[in-house]
């Protein structure tokens, strides 16, 4: 049976080590079924009330944003029916079956600082501060800001001090969601550098259930720090699965023909000034790595 | 077996009803009845009826007032009549010392004073926020002992329906959150701890299941980063400054030199001076490429940066140049008698097929060569200047390059050429409270100029000493003493 209270986190954007919790002491032990369901809609900052906006009401009805909405889609589904004829997903057959390397995202100009979102722990009331621009000569995308782990003060979080970059889901014409296929490469290669601070990667792939929706695959990003760049190699069977920040017991690789999003978290706990810079982050196959998973995947802790 | 055990809760049950007990049975577990089944089942049905007795009638709330003052210790000067809440009992405590041997010693306290460990929940939870002010968040022995404060054998399930339904919740989430502090630190369990948890929750329980959890990630995770970072740092500035800059080179052969150890001076005027530490880094590689660089061009220094190693934050100081256009761009031949294991240049006529290309399509970014890098307390020019003048020694070219100071109030990144023009300003000190520093801000300055650095080079003797009085000058105005100077 699980406990009434476990934690309780926003998607994608924590590390496991830094959490939110609810009360720390409840004072009556829960007789009835907890507050915390287990499929949730929009993400409640902790200690607000839930807000009654109606549904038409978010809709912004606007005449020149919708002209260049409709151009800018009707480019896209052209685009589609054009790159079909080229090959699949626009490139050569030759090309994209023996693909070994693939930039997937390179900052050379302001638009590309469009595809990622920067949040930090400000959203619950933190006092974290996260700031994205490019680097220089705008060849690169530099990732600053403060940490601060002092907890917001609305009785419900302990821990906080994290900034987050999340790259954001690719979009086909129409706002229909488009995935990045990468089950032909095996390997994570980034050029960064940072200022010594460990950083972890999270992978968010397409999933079926509702409750598979804070699934996200992780792994460590270490830094060296110095004025030197860093090439860093994570194949992507180190990814091990985490849920709302909390590492699973059931493990599986990551499946790569379905992947959302990418996104860096930091949530170290040291005070203090941050930055990280990015060079360009692709996917390569290294024939050399033959690992299938790195962790075991048979069923370890059986149920109560 | 069973059968007694039975007996002994039916007896139990008409002794709870007879003692005319106000508070609900499933609250029993917080006044902590220290029930011991398995090893009363062996003694006879009369003594446990009678310790049975003995145990209910205390554990009314009414009738234990006057109890716990025979366990008080002497010099429990906390112990109060009034209404205490375990908090208090630390901040008694801790206007005294906050060492590991006064948190125990509170622990000790709590354990002897009451046999019921009445409000040990409560208790774990306030000890558990006060680690961190005692200095034990790090102690295994500590959360040990922690956990030794819950009853033994009490919040054991004993069958299948217990097992099932979360038996005592509110004990388990505690331990739980024990555990998660535990981790939190990144304090790894030991056998010990694992002992007290099936003793006190038994297996198959939470905590127990976190302690698994814990013992099987925490070893497959210990030594995941590639450059790692010893649990103690060196407390002196100068070693510190040499690991840290080790750590940042590029190269195996790159020799730290240290120009300046700190010191404290008292000029005539009886001022006192503090000078910084100067270590710097540099490989014969960096050297061979300084002395190859063109004397037309400049070169930068530029700084702070931040290195973060743990939850230390130092910063470092960069030689750099800008990276030669390519018109300028020698290409030097191969000296083939290098390296005689395999030639360094082939001249074959074979292609790459897309499978074989090992390359990512993108432009390679060339940032300048850097020549050395140093770190010290205090980054203002006077102390930059002395680095530049103690590199000099190994690289003479030194004296002809222009040199150009930029250097930032809070940390920044590397800046690019074009940011050469920007509105000069007087320098300060860099090392301003770090917390403060603005990512945002530019400041540069751009001061020295090429005239004045040669004419300084061509009297080495008479630079030093000018710039130990800049430096004077510098530490009167600002009295506030530099990290990392010793007395």
């Amino acid at each position: 049976m699980s406990l009434p209270r476990i934690t309780h986190l926003p998607s994608g954007r924590l590390l496991s080590t830094i959490l939110h919790h609810q009360r720390l002491l409840p004072s009556i032990i829960p007789l009835t079924v907890p507050k915390r369901a287990v499929i949730q809609g929009e993400y409640r900052r902790p200690g607000q009330p839930k807000k009654a906006k109606f549904p038409w009401k978010k809709i912004n009805f606007n005449f020149s944003k919708g002209l260049e909405g409709i151009k800018k889609h009707f480019t896209l589904l052209k685009k589609e029916f054009t790159d079909r004829w080229v090959g699949p997903e626009g490139k050569p057959i030759v090309e994209h079956m023996l693909e070994q390397n693939r930039v997937v995202w390179e900052f050379r100009g302001p638009e590309s600082l469009g595809e990622w979102t920067v949040s930090s722990d400000r959203e619950i009331g933190g006092h974290s501060e996260a700031y994205l621009k490019l680097g220089r000569n705008n060849n690169t995308c530099f990732l600053y800001g403060t940490l601060s782990s002092t907890p917001p003060r609305d009785g419900e979080t302990r821990y906080s001090g994290y900034c987050t970059m999340r790259s954001k889901q690719p979009l086909a014409s129409f706002d229909r969601k488009k995935h990045h296929d990468w089950s032909s490469f095996n390997t994570l290669h980034l050029r960064v550098r940072g200022d010594g601070r460990p950083w972890m990667i999270n992978i968010s792939a397409e999933t079926y259930f509702s409750h598979q929706k804070d699934d996200i695959y992780c792994y460590f990003l270490y830094t060296r720090g110095g004025p030197y760049w860093q090439d860093v190699k994570i194949p992507f069977s180190k990814f091990f699965l985490t849920h709302r920040g909390r590492i699973q017991d059931d493990q599986h690789p990551v499946w790569l023909d379905k992947v959302n999003t990418i996104g860096f978290t930091l949530g170290d706990k040291a005070d203090g000034p941050f930055q990280l810079e990015i060079d360009f982050i692709g996917v390569c196959k290294d024939y050399a790595h033959t690992e299938e998973f790195a962790y075991e995947a048979y069923k370890r802790n059986p149920e109560v | 077996m069973k059968g007694s055990r039975c007996l002994h809760q039916l007896k139990s049950l008409r002794l709870l009803s007879h003692a005319g007990r106000l508070l609900p049975p499933a609250a029993a577990g917080d006044n902590g009845t220290l029930f011991r089944p398995r090893s009363s089942s062996q003694l006879g049905g009369l003594q446990c009826a009678q310790r049975e007795v003995l145990r209910h009638f205390h554990s009314s709330p009414a009738c234990t007032k006057g109890q716990p003052a025979r366990f008080v210790q002497e010099e429990d000067k906390t112990r109060d009549k009034s209404l205490v809440t375990h908090d208090d009992l630390f901040e008694q405590v801790a206007k005294e010392a906050k060492t590991k041997a006064t948190f125990n010693k509170v622990i000790d306290v709590y354990t002897k004073g009451d046999i019921r460990r009445r409000g040990h929940v409560e208790f774990i939870y306030a000890a558990l926020k006060k680690m961190p002010e005692f200095g034990v968040e790090k102690d295994l022995t500590v959360y040990n002992k922690l956990l030794d404060v819950f009853p033994k054998e009490v919040f054991v399930p004993r069958n299948f329906i217990q097992r099932m339904f979360n038996h005592y919740p509110r004990q388990q989430e505690c331990g739980v959150q024990v555990l998660e502090q535990m981790e939190n630190y990144g304090i790894m369990p030991n056998i010990e701890t694992k002992v007290l948890l099936v003793q006190i929750f038994g297996e198959k329980t939470h905590p127990m299941r976190k302690y698994q959890r814990i013992m099987y990630w925490f070893p497959k995770f210990k030594h995941v980063n590639p450059f790692p970072i010893p649990e103690q740092l060196p407390e002196d500035p100068v070693d510190l400054a040499r690991f840290s800059l080790t750590r940042m080179a590029n190269e195996w052969d790159a020799k730290v030199t240290v120009y300046q150890l700190p010191c404290t001076d008292v000029t005539e005027s009886g001022a006192e001076v503090t000078l910084p530490h100067i270590v710097g880094i540099q490989s014969p590689g960096q050297m061979e490429a300084l002395a190859k660089h063109n004397p037309d061009r400049p070169v930068f220094v530029e700084g702070p940066f931040p290195l973060w190693m743990r939850k230390t934050c130092v910063y470092y100081y960069v030689l750099r140049a800008d990276p030669t256009p390519p018109e300028e761009k020698i290409e030097e031949p191969y000296d083939p008698e290098r390296c005689f294991s395999y030639p360094l240049q082939l001249d074959l006529d074979l292609d790459r097929d897309l499978g074989d290309d090992e390359s990512f399509d993108v432009e390679d970014l060339d940032e300048g060569p850097v020549f050395a890098m140093c770190m010290t307390s205090q980054g203002d020019q006077a102390t930059l200047n002395q680095w530049i003048s103690g590199l000099q020694e190994s690289n003479p070219i030194l004296g002809q390059i222009p040199t150009l100071f930029r250097l930032g109030a809070g940390p920044r990144e590397l800046q690019g050429v074009g940011d050469a023009d920007s509105a000069s300003r007087s320098w300060f000190p860099s090392h301003v409270q770090r917390e403060e520093a603005h990512p945002g801000e530019e400041a540069e300055a751009v001061v020295e100029e090429a005239e004045a650095v040669v004419e300084e080079a061509e009297a080495v003797v008479e630079e030093a000493e000018a710039v130990v009085e800049e430096a004077e000058a510098v530490v009167e105005e600002e009295p506030r003493r530099s990290q990392g100077v010793k007395q």
